[in-house]
């Protein structure tokens, strides 16, 4: 999902900056009230921060379609710290990525959309969704990870064909869209298995963490 | 050791094992094994032919090694922040 600088036009470099900087501030906000309640907070976050820093450049290469690429780690920093302080950590991760040559400073709101907003709401919403349905907290981690990380390579694809291509847009985004998949997919799996496999360590290891956050693992 | 440790330490290495193997297949079967994100931003960009460009100074600058430094560096900076804050969380079994 690492748009590079000089690829996204201007007018849509200044929308996906404008939607970005709007989760950002609920983000610091989400941020302030949280750690004002619970100083063990912040701690927190800076441990998902490295993590979601660390997943999200960490390539993986994938034989079957000779090539590599990384997951994104966004859902299961949602599930663990909340949403909008996820958009935080990640534009953050984002930023640092710049300096090993991944993405670029004026797509930084467009990165910072799918993997940051699309990867976060869609991989939690994954996750209160399975959990409503009665599934085990691990499963359900799992498919938001799973989930999240596909819809993440397909919002790219949407922002590359939506900038570059408006007039066969749909044709376009689909083609981008086949171009991400077959390395993802087993990377998806990947994002299945370590964000079931996190999620359900902390909650059997210490339960209190997600109790302090309003009880999204129970809701 | 507790059990999270020996966890970690046999999850780090089946990673890095798996890593190695994945990348020797690769290799063996003369495959670029390049990034997904920029081979389709380039098959992208072609079609307006536009070229990416890096604003900010990155790793790239100082070629293969420089990435393979700065990757290295960016796992064990991470890995650091991600235990300090462990211990501070999960509580330290030694204490």
């Amino acid at each position: 999902m690492h748009i590079s600088d000089g690829i996204l036009s201007l007018q849509w470099n200044a929308i996906w900056y404008v939607i970005a900087l709007i989760f950002i501030a609920f983000g610091i906000r989400e941020i302030k009230q949280r750690t004002s309640e619970d100083p063990s907070y912040m701690p927190l976050l800076a441990l998902m921060g490295s993590a979601i820093f660390v997943i999200a450049v960490w390539h993986i290469p994938v034989p079957v379609t000779g090539s590599c690429s990384h997951p994104i780690g966004t859902p299961m920093s949602a599930i663990i710290i909340g949403p909008f302080a996820t958009v935080i950590l990640s534009t953050i991760a984002l930023i640092l990525h710049i300096f090993l040559a991944h993405g670029g400073i004026t797509s930084l709101g467009a990165n910072t959309f799918s993997m940051g907003i699309v990867g976060t709401f869609v991989g939690l919403g994954t996750f209160l969704l399975f959990r409503k349905v009665g599934a085990s907290i691990w499963l359900s981690a799992g498919f938001a990870g799973f989930v999240g990380s596909v819809m993440t390579y397909i919002t790219t694809a949407f922002e590359l064909a939506i900038s570059l291509n408006p007039d066969s847009f749909f044709q376009q985004w689909m083609i981008y869209s086949l171009g991400f998949i077959p390395t993802q997919l087993p990377l998806a799996i990947a994002e299945f298995i370590f964000t079931a496999a996190i999620v359900k360590y902390i909650v059997d290891a210490k339960p209190e963490i997600f109790k302090k956050l309003g009880g999204v693992v129970n809701g | 050791m507790d059990n999270f440790i020996k966890n970690c330490i046999i999850l780090l290495v089946v990673c890095t094992a798996l890593m190695c193997v994945l990348s020797y297949i690769g290799y063996i079967s003369g495959a670029e094994m390049g990034g997904t994100d920029a081979a389709v931003e380039e098959t992208a960009a072609e079609t307006r032919g536009l070229e990416a460009e890096g604003i900010i100074p990155s790793v790239e600058h100082f070629g293969d090694m420089g990435e393979y430094v700065g990757f290295t560096l960016a796992g064990i900076v991470g890995g650091f922040i991600f235990g300090y804050f462990w211990i501070d969380i999960k509580g330290d079994n030694n204490a």
